[in-house]
């Protein structure tokens, strides 16, 4: 029976393309700051970025790892708008169901507003613990064993009463 | 093309014995302001007529203008009308102007010697579209982007290095010309009114060091 669940919702994920929502720094702020994930991990990409679509595999392994256990995704694309269903299906193929969002509004406030360090370079990966603090940010490609180390450090962090 | 892929996190785990003999040291993001111009006596080939150029002979007597770029990223080609523009306007006004193409190519030939040289050519630049096939010149500069500026005053200390305007997308919404301002300043003999932005790019697809 609870094999036949946990078959069931991979369907029923499988199925799903993610929405993809233009959205501004505060409301992808407000996504990660949105109470009841033990950490969020939020990821700057876009379809034409090379190492970006060379790390998906990775993010998305982190993801179907820990989606259960209280890790929240956000994809923030900064592909055009007009390019949000490229974005959709590309994120579909990868069994993403997440927040996903295509970025708008001025670059330097969202870079700046995500991390001061960061110079714009995609990919970016920026980790925050469950209160939305960040606590890590990870420039280029991720070392998907480091990043599960650090995750897994804020999953327990956060069942410790 | 993938594995040919070099970001600045990669070139911090190249091990120092592989940077000593030929390739500038790694700089974590660009270099500072009032750096005399870096990588001057590089080689870059001009893609216009393959032939070799360095940075030190394309000086401007007010100023210069290097400007990271590729032929393959979208957030060039959104800018590159605007750039062009800017760098075909200033070249008359007393700044060398030269754009740089980093990348290393691999397999794509949308990058490379032909396709850069067409670019060129396609797009009326009116100064040099250069290669740095060693991504030498892009080391130096610690540029890790595309499009990346840096704006040199007249005795080639950098008074502006980062993005082209506010807006990639829309160019009738640009509500800040940087590097348009950052030229007229220098022009007029005085410091850019804004010295570091940043923007969302692409990243250099660096050649490894050798």
């Amino acid at each position: 029976m609870a094999a036949l669940s946990v078959a069931t919702t991979a369907q029923a994920r499988k199925k799903i393309a993610p929405v993809v929502v233009p959205a501004d720094l505060q409301t992808i702020l407000s996504e990660v700051r949105r109470p009841g994930a033990a950490a969020v991990l939020l990821n700057v990409w876009a379809t034409w970025c090379d190492p970006c679509v060379e790390e998906m595999p990775s993010l998305m392994a982190i993801y179907k790892r820990n989606r259960d256990l209280g890790l929240r995704v956000v994809l923030v694309s900064a592909d055009p708008r007009t390019q949000s269903k490229k974005v959709s299906a590309f994120l579909a193929k990868h069994g993403f169901d997440g927040p996903s969002f295509l970025k708008i509004g001025d670059d330097q406030d969202f870079i700046n507003g995500l991390d001061k360090t960061w110079s714009g370079t995609m990919p970016v990966s920026l980790l925050f613990d469950g209160q939305g603090r960040r606590v890590k940010t990870w420039s280029g490609l991720i070392d998907q064993a480091l990043v599960q180390t650090e995750v897994d450090a804020l999953i327990l962090k956060a069942k410790t009463p | 093309m993938l594995n040919g892929l070099c970001t600045k996190m990669r070139f911090m785990m190249i091990s120092a014995a592989m940077l000593v003999a030929v390739a500038p040291p790694a700089i974590a993001g660009p270099v500072a302001l009032g750096t005399k111009l870096p990588g001057a006596d590089l080689a870059l080939k001009n893609a216009a007529d393959g032939k070799a150029m360095t940075l030190a002979k394309a000086t401007g007597t007010k100023g210069t203008l290097v400007v990271f770029t590729c032929n393959d990223c979208p957030f060039a080609n959104a800018w590159e009308d605007r750039i062009v523009e800017l760098g075909n306007g200033y070249a008359k006004q007393g700044i060398g102007v030269v754009f740089v193409n980093a990348n290393n190519p691999g397999g794509n030939k949308g990058e490379g010697l032909a396709a850069t040289a067409k670019r060129a050519k396609s797009r009326h630049m009116q100064f040099p579209y250069a290669l740095d096939e060693s991504s030498n010149v892009a080391r130096a500069f610690g540029a890790e982007r595309t499009p990346e500026a840096f704006l040199f005053d007249k005795d080639q200390k950098l008074v502006y290095s980062g993005t082209i305007d506010d807006n990639s997308d829309e160019p009738k919404k640009v509500t800040k010309q940087y590097l348009k301002d950052a030229l007229q300043a220098v022009v007029n003999g005085k410091a850019p009114p804004v010295a570091e932005t940043k923007s969302l790019g692409c990243g250099i697809k660096f050649k490894k060091a050798s």
